[in-house]
């Protein structure tokens, strides 16, 4: 990995504590937390709008041991309004939209996210496997549930955020322009 | 205080000669004496729900099945359930200032199901009137219910009845004249009608087995299973009256009431550890543990322990109590104990024959008096027999011997305003410094030296013991009798895990 490429999008709000490396893209709206790591080892990442990525929360892109040598790795690709919690490990190799991931959960690399999920508290999940849409994970025994709707998006919380982590922390600062 | 948790290597004796770890005692300070968890009688103090925090009688919660009737939990993961507010546009439509129409239904926090998951309709009122699901087989189990208190009523009445032919002869003037009531009735020509209570109880249909079977369907061998749809064990037995195959017939159901419990000293059958009464409240009334009575023992280092030389271990105690006292170690003594145990057994058994042998005097002669027959089958059992601890012999073995101090130390109460204080104040004890190597406010360190024994091989757990002799101040006493605190000396015998040799 040769030097950092961090572009953010107007919009977005990422603090200097944070720690970013490699490539990334970083969507408007979207909130990463002091101390907040995302680290894009194997490729680029692009993060998508209104995500929130809190403390302790590790996003990183990482090529399973038997692609290692594959040439063209591909984007790691993570949808809008994902809410990362406090002290998560994600490793997935693609995150759709609206997906929680509870604190201290860990996602493997080999791992497919889709639509709507929730990564409960605690949770490893390893396994090979796509999850579908509006599965919930949740307890000591990763018990999989089937939802019909997918979790609430915490507008409110992103919006105080907004308005209050700047006041508190230096804020990086955005070098595009808002996304067409 | 990861060492509640980690592994016990320091255990203490209880009085009824079970090891365990200080936190796990308790201390009855009317008996003077260690008391663990087979030593106390538990018993149930009040029951309450967690969630909602009311306080339910024992007779109600009886009827209730234990489940409390406004707490639903989640038939997925079996944690409770919130109520969630959904507004549906407004109450008229027509008015522009009219409030919106809320509606409520359940959801649950942690695993994201919810009452619209399996089409339970959203309720107007918060409170719930959540629909109940009727269990189909509610009659055949009021029936069996019924018959089998009948059954019960009439063994009952067939037992007293034997009673009563044993003490009087004669029941009635017509047994002496050898005409019985029925007797009597065919005589005059009335239809017999048996006594109520001797009345033969109804038995319930007996369910029928059948040798047809549904066959099972094609699709569980054609079909690739899909775990999602199936429930798992724990949420067939959540519900088991109607015990769901598929997720889609999942119901919420009721949550389970919680107890607090409080804990008697069997010997004295004081408390130990009472709760407050308050469901809220995590306090207690009565608190009786040995961790805020007896002197703390924790092993800080051991050194090599090697046979035929003498090991060095430093031991740190520590006093919980606002008096002082002073500790002797002195030698474990197990024979000692052997023969205390083997003398309670045979004061027992000495015991159990005089009661005997006043039951053989006093045969049962006592006719059952008309006001102490059970007046309904509610009627209390006796008191709980006075249950005491039977000592038994201390199993721990111990392949080491711990050299006997000459010189006894002295340990200040404890002082909570102590630890902020850096001014080093030994409270100007003289200290055998071959013995006691450090001291600060209500700790102190000793050196002890410990000679493992001959024929111990290597990788063998070397485990050594002593007694601890304290001064206990029992102000219980003195609050009684308006004395002065008693001082009494209490020992205790203390097993060390040194480790592997
Ligand atoms: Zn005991
Ligand atoms: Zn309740
Ligand atoms: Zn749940
Ligand atoms: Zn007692």
């Amino acid at each position: 990995m040769s030097r950092n490429n961090i572009k953010i999008f107007s919009g977005a709000l990422v603090c200097e504590g944070s720690k970013l490396r490699g490539d990334i893209t970083v969507g408007s709206g979207t909130i990463i937390h002091p101390s907040a790591t995302v680290i894009a080892e194997a490729g680029p990442i692009v993060i998508g709008e209104n995500c929130l990525i809190e403390e302790q929360a590790k996003i990183i892109h990482r090529v399973p041991f038997d692609q290692q040598n594959k040439e063209n790795i591909p984007i790691l690709m993570i949808g809008v309004h994902n809410v990362f919690e406090v002290d998560c490990t994600v490793e997935a190799s693609k995150i759709g939209n609206n997906n929680v991931f509870e604190p201290k959960c860990f996602v493997g690399s080999r791992v497919t996210v889709t639509n709507g999920c929730t990564i409960g508290a605690g949770c490893h999940i390893t396994e090979e496997q796509i999850l579908n849409e509006n599965i919930s994970i949740c307890g000591a025994k990763c018990q999989m549930r089937e939802g019909l709707d997918k979790p609430a998006p915490q507008n409110l919380q992103m919006e105080t955020l907004l308005k209050m982590l700047p006041n508190y922390h230096y804020i990086k600062k955005p070098n595009m322009k808002q996304q067409v | 205080m990861s060492y509640i948790t980690g592994p016990e290597y320091v255990r203490y004796a209880c009085t009824c000669g079970l090891l365990k770890s200080l936190p796990n005692l308790y201390f009855c300070r009317h008996c003077s004496q260690l008391r663990c968890g087979f030593c106390v009688c538990p018993e149930v103090d009040s029951i309450f729900c967690g969630k909602c925090s009311e306080n339910i009688p024992s007779a109600e919660a009886k009827v209730k099945k234990n489940k409390c009737a406004n707490c639903l939990i989640c038939p997925s993961c079996q944690q409770d359930l919130s109520t969630r507010i959904a507004s549906k546009g407004v109450v008229n439509p027509d008015d522009s200032k009219s409030p919106a129409k809320k509606t409520y239904y359940l959801s649950c926090y942690f695993c994201g199901w919810n009452s619209r998951d399996v089409g339970i309709p959203d309720q107007t009122s918060p409170t719930g009137g959540w629909p109940e699901r009727e269990n189909v087989h509610s009659n055949r189990l009021q029936e069996l219910l019924d018959s089998y208190k009948q059954i019960m009523l009439s063994q009952k009445q067939q037992k007293e009845n034997d009673k009563k032919k044993k003490f009087g002869k004669f029941v009635s003037y017509t047994d002496r004249t050898g005409i019985t009531a029925s007797a009597l009735r065919k005589r005059i020509g009335i239809p017999d009608i048996p006594h109520a209570m001797l009345r033969k109880p109804k038995l319930p249909e007996s369910s029928t087995a059948t040798t047809e079977v549904e066959e099972l369907p094609d699709k569980f061998f054609t079909q690739e299973i899909d775990l999602l749809e199936v429930t798992t064990i724990e949420q067939r037995l959540l519900q088991p009256e109607s015990q769901p195959v598929t997720v889609d017939k999942l119901f919420p159901a009721h949550k389970q009431l919680s107890i607090k419990k409080s804990l008697r000293c069997r010997h004295c059958e004081r408390n130990v550890s009472k709760p407050e009464y308050n469901p809220n409240s995590i306090k207690f009334k009565i608190q009786l543990f040995a961790y805020y009575h007896i002197p703390e023992v924790r092993l800080v280092k051991v050194g090599d322990l090697k046979r035929g030389q003498p090991c060095e271990i430093i031991i740190k105690f520590t006093n919980p109590t606002q008096h002082q006292t002073t500790i002797t170690i002195l030698n474990l003594d197990l024979a000692e104990q052997e023969r205390y145990v083997e003398e309670q057994q045979m004061m027992d058994i000495s015991e159990n024959l005089e009661v005997l042998s006043l039951q053989f005097k006093q045969p049962t002669s006592l006719p059952s008096l008309p006001g102490s027959q059970p007046s309904s089958l509610l009627s209390l059992p006796p008191r709980q027999p006075h249950l005491t601890i039977k000592s038994r012999k201390i199993k721990q073995t111990v392949n080491s011997t711990v050299e006997i101090p000459q010189s006894v130390f002295i340990l200040p109460p404890r002082d909570d305003a102590a630890e902020y204080d850096d001014s080093n104040d030994t409270h100007n004890i003289e200290d055998d410094s071959n013995l006691v190597i450090w001291r600060k406010s209500n700790k102190v360190c000793i050196k002890l030296l410990v000679n493992i024994h001959e024929g111990e091989t290597i990788g063998e757990e070397v485990f050594c013991g002593f007694t601890m002799d304290h001064v206990y101040t029992n102000i219980i006493a003195a609050n009684f009798e308006n004395k002065q605190p008693q001082k009494l000396n209490h020992k205790v015998r203390i097993f060390l895990n040194l480790g592997k040799m």
